[in-house]
């Protein structure tokens, strides 16, 4: 099937997954309670609180209500979240910029630094680096991102003063527009090298230690395939023929190696892309993590909502960028097959 | 939004004990109590940043942002009530230091001395400030007083403390220009207290309101949820969510100008407010007070301790609810029975409460009066923890043979709340190995939806009272058998002389002698304290963290959160 054809496909069942996701998160979230938490307190009277639901509907069947809901949503009308007292619509897409700028950073740092110290590991099997590698990867994944940010903060903000919290400056931040939200892409668009560097500092921190986690399950994925793609036979043909080490390893081994890596990295951009809950929280992000952790805790399930639907939208895309991957990385997979 | 807060946070107002006493004089021409708004210890020791960081800005590093800063749906306790009461003013305020009511857009408190109080003590004259501007540039009135509490009145939001304006003003009306006439439905000790220094009686601008949407009946006002027109020192900057908001020093201020522009930083969590604070990035920090101790050593940062929170933490009994748990084997009428409620009120450890879960921040308080409040009596009888009288009472009833299972209803994620449900669990659970009490801990969306049924699907639950200044905005909703709980919990049917205790709350409230008010209250504490519907905990300590680079930092007993324009940031 050529590529053009599946991802019409692919495109085409979208919609119809959404759909069946929304059904799922609407009446999940309800099970939890009505929504009407949000702006009860607990001295209000029972008419008080009957006010407030017909005031949102939520004396209505639960079918009428969401169908009430998915009826906004075709309108571009998410709800009213409460914890950021505005339309979703208007907020998600600041938070999904934010979230989206980190998660790219720390997509790239872990990709490049997983995919290369994974290679050095598997080709060194056994030896120093390998063991390092290892090593390095066991501390990654089992480091609390929550501790391990903090500890970078004490001596690279407190004592250093390199990093800061925080996503901008103020003061620099309205210095320019904002057209994406994603603020190193603001700053380049407005030429701006202080802005630039502004939101780099800001991001550096944040995106380490996201990455930290992403990148060790990167290396032992690429350093057993590397492992495993040395001692196949077409590298000792390679070899046979002369090719010098280099390229061996480059052209032969690790281009197939890069196969299984790919499904773990695609996972893992989907899971930065949610927004890493501490992560955020603890560098003061005002991303998706931060957002749905105040709406989760606040009972705002209009948020909860749009939330879970654009998680699930993230993750088809990312599975779908995966399968195409896959089909350019090695010739032989048939989509759609 | 934690809404906590981040969204909805646990209202934890600033208020805090200092010489409330001249409270009593609220009507009687408020005479000068002794006042200790708090005080300071500054730290020694530590390396931290001591070069002025944010110049002339003042930095508060605040756990959560508003979820409304409109006077009308502003929730008390919430964030939204510490823009409120920077960028909006009231009639009255209260200054730096004291619990005395000051003038702020009126020129004069009314007293009954001052004759601006009438005799039957209904009517209540404000005469008001004259050139004094909102900040889209229109000119004060006293129209617009009448506008701003007609507006509540209309709006009428449940989630806001409409309440307190429509449930006492009878009628109200502008005598003139800068002439404001109120008349309440019956006299009220705690009116200027209760109505006029509350954030719902803040004056807004009647231009701004029209041209973005006007009053509308029973429907919240999405414009002035995010943006404000006042008459304070501070104008209303940029919010940009989850993130930081601004407030601009007002430079057409009718009394004294601001200082300095402030910046709410939004940091939910606490280890990056103390790194803030330490960098020198933050001035002010929010902070529980079992954190106090990680900042206490740093140079150049001061410790405020501004004594004890005016919303104690209690237990309560519910004495009506006929959907208990599955679990729970007591009968609805369970806690009708003085001695059980007697026996519960022994068995909690108030002192490892105080020592542990609040970390020494914390005291006790009386039945039911927090320290700090008029009234208070320091020789009224209170608990103390005490098994053996507890195993004692329940020997005298039938549960001693037959046991008891019983769940308690806490919120989630509040240690302070929680900790009250589990030294329960544990001191009724030590009596006797057939007594058996489950701590159910909830969200705080089903725990306030919990609290709001009618009646609560809980016989016990635990949660802090709304501040307040008054002993009867602590009376009226906890212990009157008609009162807010007391008609919820079924406290006609407990009390052993209902009419007793509500004929007492209604003459406090009544009673303009200071004398009176007090003996009132006195013989009200000790009726209580035989006969307790809650199990009196504890009152919260608060201490706020600051760069001692601010100068000028107080927080005043009423004041809802930092009044800043009373604060300098010196540039180094």
């Amino acid at each position: 099937m050529q590529v053009r054809d599946y991802l019409l496909r692919r495109l085409a069942l979208l919609p119809f997954i959404m759909l069946g996701v929304s059904v799922i998160v609407f009446t999940l979230t309800r099970f939890t309670g009505s929504p009407v938490g949000i702006y009860a307190t607990p001295n209000m009277t029972a008419e008080e609180i009957s006010a407030l639901e017909a005031r949102y509907l939520l004396d209505q069947p639960i079918p009428l209500q969401y169908a009430a809901w998915i009826g906004g949503l075709f309108r571009g009308d998410l709800g009213w979240s409460g914890v950021s007292v505005a339309p979703v619509t208007d907020v998600i897409g600041l938070k999904f910029a934010a979230t989206f700028e980190l998660a790219l950073a720390a997509g790239f740092i872990a990709v490049f630094a997983g995919i290369a110290l994974g290679t050095l590991a598997g080709v060194r099997r056994n030896r120093l680096p390998d063991h390092g590698a290892r090593l390095f990867s066991i501390f990654g994944a089992s480091t609390p991102t929550f501790w391990f940010g903090l500890l970078l903060l004490v001596p690279f903000y407190l004592w250093l003063d390199w990093f800061p919290l925080g996503r901008s400056t103020p003061e620099i931040f309205s210095s320019i527009a904002h057209p994406t939200g994603m603020y190193t892409l603001d700053a380049v668009l407005a030429l701006n090298a202080g802005a630039f560097l502004d939101a780099v500092r800001h991001l550096v921190l944040p995106a380490v230690v996201l990455a930290f986690g992403a990148m060790a399950i990167i290396v032992r994925m690429m350093r057993s395939s590397m492992v495993e793609a040395m001692s196949e036979e077409y590298v000792d043909a390679a070899r046979a023929k002369g090719l010098p080490n280099k390229v061996v390893i480059r052209r032969h081994a690790r281009r197939n190696a890069l196969l299984p890596t790919t499904t773990v990295i695609g996972l893992s951009f989907g899971f930065l892309l949610q927004g890493a809950v501490a992560v955020e929280l603890i560098f003061r992000w005002p991303g998706l993590g931060q957002w749905v952790t105040s709406a989760v805790l606040s009972g705002d399930q209009a948020t909860i909502m749009a939330y879970v639907l654009i998680t699930a939208l993230i993750f088809m895309t990312v599975n779908l960028a995966v399968d195409i991957a896959y089909a350019y990385l090695d010739r032989r997979v048939v989509l759609g097959g | 939004m934690i809404r906590k807060k981040s969204a909805k946070s646990r209202p934890r107002s600033t208020l805090i004990v200092a010489g409330l006493a001249s409270m009593t004089l609220v009507l009687a021409a408020c005479g000068g109590g002794s006042t200790d708004s708090g005080t300071s210890s500054d730290g020694g020791g530590g390396g931290d940043s001591t070069e002025v960081r944010n110049a002339g800005v003042i930095v508060h590093a605040e756990n959560g942002e508003p979820q409304s800063l409109d006077p009308a749906r502003a929730e008390q306790g919430e964030k939204g009530e510490r823009i409120i009461d920077n960028v909006y003013e009231r009639l009255v305020d209260v200054g730096r230091e004291g619990p005395d009511l000051i003038p702020s857009l009126a020129t004069e408190v009314p007293t009954l001395e001052n004759g601006l109080v009438s005799e039957d003590r209904l009517t209540y004259t404000f005469p008001l400030r004259e050139g004094v501007v909102f900040h889209d540039g229109t000119d004060f009135t006293a129209d617009d007083v009448v506008y701003s509490w007609e507006r509540i009145i209309t709006m009428n939001l449940p989630e806001g403390q409409a309440a307190a304006i429509v449930d006492s003003v009878e009628s109200m009306r502008a005598v003139d220009d800068f002439t404001f006439e109120v008349t309440i439905v019956e006299p009220d000790a705690s009116f200027l207290y209760s109505v006029v220094l509350n954030t719902v009686a803040s004056v807004v601008s009647p231009e701004a309101v029209e041209a973005n949407g006007g009053i509308e009946a029973d429907t919240p006002s999405e414009w002035m949820d995010a943006n404000m027109v006042g008459t304070g020192p501070y104008v209303f900057g940029e919010w940009k969510r989850g993130e930081s908001l601004t407030m601009i020093v007002n430079q057409d201020y009718w009394g004294e100008n601001a200082k300095s522009d402030v910046r709410w930083d939004v940091t939910p969590e606490e280890s990056s407010r103390v790194l803030a604070l330490r960098a020198g990035d933050a001035d002010i920090i929010d902070i529980s007070p079992s954190n106090v101790g990680d900042v206490a050593d740093v140079d150049g940062v001061t410790i405020f301790e501004g004594g004890l929170l005016l919303e104690p933490i209690h237990l309560g009994f519910n004495m009506l609810s006929d959907d208990l748990p599955a679990s729970d084997t007591i009968p609805t009428d369970f806690f009708v029975d003085k001695r059980i409620r007697q026996a519960f009120s022994y068995a909690f450890d108030y002192d490892t409460y105080i020592n542990s879960f609040l970390d020494g921040y914390g005291a006790r308080y009386t039945a039911y009066i927090p320290q700090g409040v008029f009234g208070y009596d320091e020789n009224a009888p209170i608990y103390e923890y005490d098994l053996e009288k507890a195993a004692e009472l329940m020997k005298q009833t039938s549960y001693w043979e037959d046991g008891f299972v019983v769940s308690v209803l806490v919120q989630a994620g509040e240690p302070e709340f929680e900790g009250v449900g589990l030294l329960m669990k544990d001191g009724i659970e030590l009596l006797n190995p057939k007594f058996r009490v489950n701590v159910v801990s909830q969200a705080e969306t089903q725990f306030d939806d919990n609290l709001g049924a009618d009646p609560v699907p809980f016989a016990l639950w635990v949660k802090n009272a709304d501040p307040g200044a008054d002993p009867h905005q602590f009376f009226d909703p906890h212990q009157h058998p008609d009162g807010d709980w007391g008609s919820k919990h079924g406290m006609r049917d407990a009390y052993e002389d209902p009419d007793r205790i509500a004929d007492l709350i209604d003459a406090g409230k009544a009673t303009v002698d200071p004398a009176d008010r007090l003996e009132i209250y006195s013989e009200l504490q000790q009726l209580l304290y035989e006969d307790p519907m809650w199990v009196y905990a504890a009152q919260e300590g608060l201490a706020y963290p600051y760069r001692s680079w601010l100068e000028g930092f107080t927080v005043n007993p009423l004041w809802r959160g930092p009044h800043y324009e009373y604060y300098t940031k010196s540039n180094g």
